[in-house]
């Protein structure tokens, strides 16, 4: 299951839970007896459902945060690397090769040094089934270093994630970014 | 209560939802374009887009401090002066606003990020920038005044610690005890303070940009920083305020006893504007070059910022309401259904905060998704719990007609509404886009089946509406 697919499933069992509860809630209230007990120990179960909560968050924090861009892939060398500079509307991408197009190798890690050269822009990576796999944002007077390893070859297609003028859906036409994994 | 404060509140409150059902059309106008059922072009789209998202972030912030405004008032003395300032500042802030994005077609989104405004001078007339960063400052000028007001107000009644509870941290029964209300609307009001000086900060640079003929620039990352702290923590404080107002209502119209200030209220929100104000950092996970202890702390901050203000809350309400006989009514409807909205929509923020997630969900449809729950379903519910209770309370009448229609109409139609984000986020889709590229197949059927489901979300709000000016404009005729 892709990692988008995983955090819909998860939010809406959820969501979903959070109705239940408030509807049985509210169900508790239409059947109660005029003087109703209520919750029995409320500070008690305030307290244990504090502990469960901060410990369901201590170990997502614990687990997802190494998983973060930051320090993936932060202590090997890319084997290619390619600049991306982004302007209203496209994105320019260039590598060491006078290639019409760029091209990147499977499975080895790729750094995208991205700027822009007008306003901010998101550079989005899109596989080829269209999902998006990472992104980095481009902005005027700062690089970004965005670094990837591509298992799945094909062409993917870069489209912009940060609102760039009237052209950014535009940005995905004929001027959108795009590269090979082979 | 005295009547100027009830007729500034009731103009309040009909002007709120008449501009509230203007941003809602304008919502709706978008998705039909996205669902292909309409067409506009992209430039008045982006207009549309930047109306929509600045109209309801304005309205939601400053119903709040409408609500928390004529509460307070049961605890201390405020005068009617600094809402009906506030609402003549709004009043010509709005107008000049709308003169720049509808006449000037200005459409640098609501977040208005840094260099966009001043960099896009061909798409919209060269007027509008600075009307745009001019209406922000009437706004900002406005309520920073409001908010300032009320919380001298606060503190002429009480002292600082008294204010934010402090004396209920090392005493279980303290001389003086801080409703709930005073403590939650002051931790509100000084996060509002904050980011509108922020905002003071970010048109400053703005301004000497604008008017220096290029010998001024500013830095982008640095501008996005106060942008994102700005919009960020208004987005949030608005939510706050609502809550303060449950926490006021609830029990009184559900006949349970009133709520009272215990040590782990106190510690819950005083904790809870410490994350509020460096949550923001979430909105900059995909700037790498971001000091990496802020993206930490960014995540950190907003996981736990649900401890001190969800768990405790949630806990409070389920204390209140689980096993005892309430007599509901649209008011507590409204407010329980609200909490239940804000709670899904925090989990949908959640999931978002992690930073492994945001790599593939930034600036996707689940950014709209989950802060249109929270908002749609949440705050506005909140709110919308106030204006029916004090409509009630300025004619005397009770009436509840359609109940169930119109509850109905606002579930279905929000929770479609927002299901439909979701599941384009799911699919990759980005946010933003005046219309979807081919290869996001489903992309234009999820936005249309969203405009559907927004309009009987709209119906369900206009029968509420109905109820309400009814009610409002008693107090116009009334000599009490």
């Amino acid at each position: 299951m892709k990692g988008q697919e995983l955090v819909l499933a998860l939010f809406l069992v959820c969501a979903v839970a959070i109705s239940l509860i408030s509807y049985m809630i509210y169900r508790s209230t239409k059947h109660a007896a005029e003087e109703g007990e209520g919750i029995k120990n409320p500070l008690q179960k305030r307290f244990y459902f504090l502990l469960l909560w901060g410990g369901v968050l201590i170990i997502l924090m614990s687990v997802t945060i190494p998983k973060s861009p930051y320090f993936m892939y932060k202590d090997s060398n890319p084997e290619k690397v390619v600049k991306v500079e982004a302007m209203q509307y496209a994105f320019i991408m260039s590598d060491e090769t006078d290639n019409a197009s760029i091209e990147v190798p499977a499975g080895k890690m790729v750094e995208f040094r991205v700027t822009s050269m007008d306003v901010t822009h998101g550079f989005a990576i899109y596989n080829p089934k269209h999902e998006l796999v990472t992104q980095t944002q481009a902005m005027p007077g700062y690089v970004n270093r965005l670094r990837w390893v591509f298992d799945e070859p094909g062409k993917y297609d870069i489209l912009c994630t940060e609102f760039c003028g009237i052209g950014h859906a535009t940005q995905t036409g004929s001027m959108r970014g795009e590269f090979i994994v082979k | 209560m005295n009547l100027s404060l009830k007729r500034i509140t009731s103009t309040w409150i009909i002007t709120i939802l008449l501009l509230f059902f203007t941003a809602i059309i304008l919502g709706i106008t978008m998705r039909f374009n996205q669902g292909k059922v309409i067409s506009i072009d992209d430039g008045r789209f982006y207009g549309i887009m930047t109306t929509h998202g600045l109209t309801m972030v304005a309205i939601w912030a400053v119903a709040g401090m409408v609500g928390v405004h004529y509460l307070l008032n049961r605890y201390l003395k405020i005068g009617a002066g600094l809402s009906v300032f506030a609402f003549v500042m709004t009043v010509i802030g709005v107008v000049m606003f709308y003169i720049s994005t509808f006449l000037g077609n200005f459409h640098a989104g609501w977040t208005f990020l840094y260099p966009l405004p001043f960099l896009n001078s061909f798409a919209w007339a060269s007027w509008a920038t600075p009307l745009f960063f001019w209406s922000l400052a009437v706004l900002g000028v406005g309520w920073l005044v409001w908010s300032v007001g009320l919380l001298v107000a606060i503190f002429k009644e009480y002292s600082l610690s008294e204010t934010f509870a402090w004396q209920h941290l090392s005493k279980k029964e303290p001389k003086v005890q801080t409703p709930p209300l005073v403590l939650i609307s002051a931790i509100s009001l000084v996060g509002v303070v904050l980011c509108l000086l922020t905002a003071v900060v970010i048109l400053i640079l703005s301004f000497a940009e604008l008017y220096s003929d290029g010998k001024f620039v500013n830095d982008p990352l640095l501008m996005k920083n106060l942008i994102y702290f700005f919009g960020h923590t208004i987005a949030n404080e608005s939510l706050y305020l609502g809550l303060a107002i449950v926490y006021e209502l609830l029990p009184e119209i559900s006949g349970r006893p009133k709520y009272k200030t215990t040590w782990y209220v106190s510690l819950g929100w005083n904790f809870t504007l410490l994350f509020v104000l460096t949550a923001y950092f979430h909105h900059l996970y995909m700037d790498f070059v971001q000091p990496l202890g802020l993206q930490m702390f960014g995540q950190f901050a907003s996981y736990f910022a649900s401890i001190p203000s969800a768990v405790v809350t949630i806990i409070s309400i389920i204390v209140l309401l689980y096993g005892h006989r309430i007599k509901w009514s649209i008011t507590n409807l409204l407010f329980f259904i609200g909490i239940t909205g804000w709670i899904i929509g925090g989990i949908g923020a959640l999931i978002d905060s992690t930073i492994s997630n945001n790599i593939f969900l930034h600036n996707t449809l689940w950014v709209p998704a989950h802060f249109h729950t929270y908002n749609a379903l949440g705050n506005v519910l909140l709110i919308l719990g106030f204006f029916t209770w004090a409509a009630n309370e300025f004619s005397g009448s009770n009436t509840d007609p359609m109940r169930k229609l119109k509850l109905a109409l606002i579930i279905i139609g929000g929770f479609g509404f927002v299901l439909m984000f979701y599941c384009g986020g799911a699919e990759s889709i980005p946010r933003r886009y005046s219309v979807y590229p081919a290869e996001f197949t489903r992309g234009a059927m999820f936005a249309a089946a969203a405009a559907w489901f927004a309009i009987a979300y709209l119906l369900g709000m206009l029968l509420i509406f109905v109820d309400i000016f009814k009610k409002c404009t008693k107090v116009f005729s009334s000599s009490h």
